[in-house]
C-alpha cells in the first residue's frame, strides 16, 4: 500500500501541474476564439470578411479540447452509466472499475499512437491554405501554418488523458485494497475554482 | 462481423464505460478482429475531423453565454419579472417557476443549468410561501426540460451537426413545442391548485425597486428600438418595401416613425401600471433581448448560428459589465474555464460520434434494423409510438446529448425513409430525450433538483409524476401533429 501511495503522489503532482497549464491555455484559447469571430463579423459588416478567422478559431477549438478535456475526465466529467458499478458490492465494483479503466487505456493508447502517426503523416507536413503566422509584424517573414500544428492538438490531448488514466488506475488499485479513504477526492483536486 | 459493433457498444455502455470511449472501442475492436486494422486510422481521422468544425463552435459559445448570464444576476431579474406577470394566478409561484423556465430557455440551452439556476432561487421562495419542498423541486425539474427545447439548444446544435441538418431550422422548430410544454405544465398546476389547495396567490411586485441610470436608459432605448424594428418589418413586409429597389431613405424614415409610435404606445401603458411594476419589467429587458438577438440574427440572414452565439457572448458580457455592473474582470477566467471544460467533454463526444457514424454506415446495421423495425409494423404512426417509448427509456438512463449522438445516425435514416421529415424527427428525438432527463429513476435533472433542494430523489420522483404525464401528452401531440414543429420553419423558409 505504501508503495502504491508513494507511486500515486508524484503522479498527482504531475497531473496537477500539467492540467493547470492546460486549463490556462484552454481558457485563453476560448477568449481568442471569441475575439476572432467578433473580428470576422465586424470586418464583414464594414469591409471584407477575412479568410483566416474561421480556420484560426477551429485551430484554437481543437487545442482547447485537447488541453482541457483531460481535466474534465479527471473530474469525472465524461458521461457514463454507473448504475451497475453502484449496485455491486465494494470489491466487485472496484474490480469492474479497474477493468473499465484498462479498457479506456486501450482506447487512449491506440488514439495517441494514431495521433502521432497523423502528426507525422503526409497531410501533416502540408500547409494551411489561409492561416499564416504574422511574423512580418516583427520584421520577419509571414510563415505558413503546418497542418501538423493542428493535428498535434488531439495527440497532446490523448497523451494527457493517458497520464490522467494512469493516475485513475493507481487510485482504483488503492481503492481495491481498501485504501479509498486515503485518496483525496478528485472533484476538487487539481486546478479548478 | 462488423454488425456486432452495436451489441458490443451497448454492453460496454451498460457496464459503465464512458460513452466517448465506448463509441471508439466497439467499432475499433471489431475492425481489428476483422483484420482491417488499417481502417483504425480512418476512425481516428473522423474523430479529429468531427471536432474540427465551424458550426459546432456554437456549442462552447452558447455554453459560455449561458454561464455569463447566470453569473451576471440575470436569473433573479427573470424571476422577479415572472412574478410580476404571473404571480397573481392560482398556483402563483409554481406558475412563476414555469414562466421563468420558458424565459430562461431563451438564454440557455441546457436543462441542468436551468434547474440549478432557477431552483436555488425559487425552491426556497416557494417553501417560504407554503408549498411543500418536494412539490417545488418537482415543478422546477419538470419545467427545466423546456431549456433545451426552446432555442438556443445544445442538443439541437449537436444533432444538426451530426446529421447534417440546418441548426436554424431546428431552432425554429423547437419554439412552439417548448412553449407547449410550458403551457401544459401551467394547466396542470392550475388543476392541482384546486385539488390540493395550493397556497393562495398574490401579484408579487418587489417594492421600492431601484435601477441604475445606465440600465434605465439602455433598457429604454433597447425596448423601443426592438419593438420599433418588429413594427417596421411588419409594415414594410406588408407594403413590399424590402425588394431590390428598396429606397434606404424611405425605409429609415419608416423605422424612425415606428420607433416613435412604439414610444407613444409605451407612454400610454406607463400610466396604467405602478412604478415598481414598470421598473421590474425594465430590468428584465436587457436579458430578455438575448433570444431576440440570436434568432433575429440567424433569421435575418446577418449571421450564421455560430456567429450569433458569439454575439450572444458579447451581449451577455456587455450587459453584465456595463448595464448591470454585476461582474468583475476577475470573474472572467473562471467563467471561460468552466465553459471550456464542459464543452471539451461534449466536443470529444461529438468527434467520437462522427467516427462511430462511419462504422454504422459501413456495417449495414441501419438496413438490418430498418428491416426489423418494419417487420414490427409498416404503419409509421405505430412505429413512431414505439420510438417514443424507446427514446423515453433511453432518456431515463443517458443524458440527452450522448443519447442523440448515438441514436440519431441509427434511427434518423429509417424514419426519413418512411416519410417523416428530418426536422420533425429531430424535434421528436430532442423533446423525447429531454423529457427523459426528468424521468425517474436516473433522470439527471432529478439529481440536480435533489441537490439544490436537499430533498430525496425518490420523493421528487413521486411528486413529478403528474407533470411527466403532461409532458408525455405533449410528446404525442408533437409526434402526431408535425405542424406543431414544422409551421414556423416552413413560414420562414428554412424548410421546404
Amino acid at each position: 500500500m505504501a508503495l502504491l501511495t508513494g507511486l500515486l503522489w508524484p503522479m498527482e503532482r504531475l497531473n496537477d501541474a500539467l492540467l493547470a497549464i492546460g486549463r490556462a491555455l484552454a481558457l485563453t484559447a476560448l477568449m481568442i476564439m471569441v475575439a476572432f469571430i467578433v473580428y470576422q463579423i465586424l470586418m464583414r459588416l464594414f469591409f471584407d470578411a477575412p479568410n483566416w478567422t474561421e480556420e484560426g478559431a477551429r485551430f484554437l477549438m481543437l487545442w482547447m479540447t485537447g488541453l482541457i478535456a483531460p481535466l474534465a475526465y479527471r473530474q469525472g466529467g465524461f458521461v457514463a452509466i454507473d448504475m451497475l458499478e453502484r449496485a455491486l458490492p465494494r470489491v466487485l465494483a472496484a474490480t469492474l472499475g479497474l477493468v473499465l479503466l484498462l479498457a479506456a487505456m486501450v482506447v487512449i493508447w491506440t488514439c495517441a499512437s494514431l495521433g502521432w502517426d497523423n502528426v507525422n503523416s503526409f497531410t501533416g507536413r502540408g500547409s494551411s491554405a489561409s492561416l499564416r503566422l504574422p511574423l512580418d509584424w516583427f520584421g520577419g517573414e509571414r510563415m505558413k501554418f503546418k497542418n501538423s500544428w493542428s493535428f498535434a492538438s488531439l495527440f497532446v490531448g490523448f497523451c494527457l488523458l493517458f497520464l490522467v488514466n494512469l493516475e485513475l488506475i493507481l487510485r482504483q488499485i488503492i481503492a481495491l485494497f481498501g485504501g479509498a479513504d486515503h485518496l483525496k477526492p478528485l472533484e476538487d483536486a487539481g486546478p479548478i475554482d | 462481423m462488423l454488425i456486432w459493433f452495436l451489441p458490443v457498444f451497448l454492453f460496454l455502455l451498460m457496464i459503465g464505460l464512458p460513452v466517448v470511449f465506448g463509441l471508439l472501442l466497439a467499432p475499433g475492436a471489431l475492425l481489428v478482429l476483422d483484420g482491417s486494422e488499417r481502417d483504425l486510422a480512418i476512425l481516428y481521422r473522423n474523430l479529429y475531423n468531427g471536432i474540427d468544425s465551424f458550426p459546432l463552435m456554437a456549442l462552447p459559445f452558447f455554453m459560455l453565454a449561458g454561464e455569463i448570464m447566470n453569473r451576471g444576476g440575470i436569473t433573479i431579474r427573470l424571476v422577479e419579472f415572472s412574478q410580476a406577470i404571473m404571480g397573481h394566478l392560482r398556483g402563483g409561484l409554481a406558475q412563476v417557476n414555469i414562466l421563468s423556465s420558458i424565459l430562461f430557455a431563451g438564454l440557455s440551452g441546457s436543462a441542468v443549468a436551468d434547474t440549478s439556476a432557477l431552483g436555488s432561487t425559487l425552491i426556497p421562495a416557494m417553501e417560504k410561501n407554503g408549498y411543500t419542498r418536494r412539490f417545488a423541486a418537482a415543478i422546477t425539474a419538470a419545467s427545466s426540460v423546456i431549456g433545451p427545447i426552446i432555442p438556443p439548444s445544445g442538443i439541437m446544435i449537436i444533432y444538426a451537426y451530426v446529421m447534417g441538418e440546418s441548426v436554424a431550422a431546428l431552432f425554429l422548430a423547437g419554439i412552439v413545442p417548448g412553449i407547449l410544454v410550458g403551457v401544459g405544465l401551467m394547466v396542470m398546476v392550475r388543476v392541482m391548485a384546486d385539488r390540493y389547495d395550493l397556497p393562495p396567490a398574490e401579484r408579487v411586485v418587489i417594492a421600492n425597486q431601484s435601477i441604475s441610470g445606465v440600465e434605465y436608459w439602455t433598457s429604454l432605448v433597447l425596448i423601443r428600438a426592438t419593438f420599433g424594428f418588429f413594427l417596421f418589418r411588419i409594415i414594410g413586409g406588408v407594403a413590399g418595401m424590402f425588394g431590390d429597389g428598396a429606397n434606404q431613405t424611405v425605409n429609415l424614415a419608416l423605422y424612425a416613425a415606428c420607433v416613435v409610435s412604439v414610444d407613444l404606445l409605451l407612454r400610454q401603458y406607463r400610466r396604467a401600471v405602478s412604478k415598481d411594476f414598470r421598473l421590474t419589467c425594465k430590468k428584465a429587458v436587457a436579458p430578455l433581448l438575448t433570444p431576440v438577438i440570436i434568432l433575429g440574427g440567424i433569421l435575418g440572414g446577418f449571421m450564421t448560428p455560430t456567429e450569433a452565439s458569439v454575439i450572444a457572448v458579447v451581449y451577455a458580457l456587455f450587459v453584465s459589465f456595463f448595464v448591470l455592473g454585476s461582474m468583475k474582470v476577475s470573474d472572467l477566467s473562471g467563467l471561460f474555464a468552466r465553459s471550456a471544460l464542459a464543452s471539451s467533454a461534449v466536443l470529444l463526444l461529438v468527434g467520437a460520434a462522427v467516427s462511430f457514424k462511419t462504422v454504422v454506415a459501413l456495417s449495414g446495421a441501419p438496413q438490418i434494423l430498418a428491416e426489423f423495425i418494419l417487420s414490427l409494423s409498416e404503419n409509421p404512426l405505430i412505429l413512431l409510438l414505439l420510438i417514443n417509448l424507446l427514446l423515453f427509456v433511453v432518456g431515463m438512463f443517458l443524458d440527452a446529448g450522448p443519447a442523440i449522438i448515438i441514436l440519431g445516425p441509427i434511427l434518423g435514416p429509417i424514419f426519413v425513409d418512411l416519410g417523416v421529415h428530418p426536422v420533425h424527427f429531430a424535434i421528436i428525438m430532442s423533446v423525447n430525450l429531454t423529457v427523459g432527463l426528468a424521468t425517474p429513476p436516473m433522470g439527471l435533472v432529478l439529481f440536480v433538483a435533489a441537490s439544490v433542494s436537499r430533498e430525496k430523489v425518490e420523493t421528487i420522483s413521486k411528486a413529478i409524476l403528474p407533470f411527466l404525464a403532461v409532458e408525455v401528452v405533449v410528446i404525442f401531440l408533437i409526434t402526431y401533429f408535425p405542424a406543431i414543429s414544422m409551421t414556423i420553419p416552413r413560414l420562414t423558409g428554412f424548410v421546404q
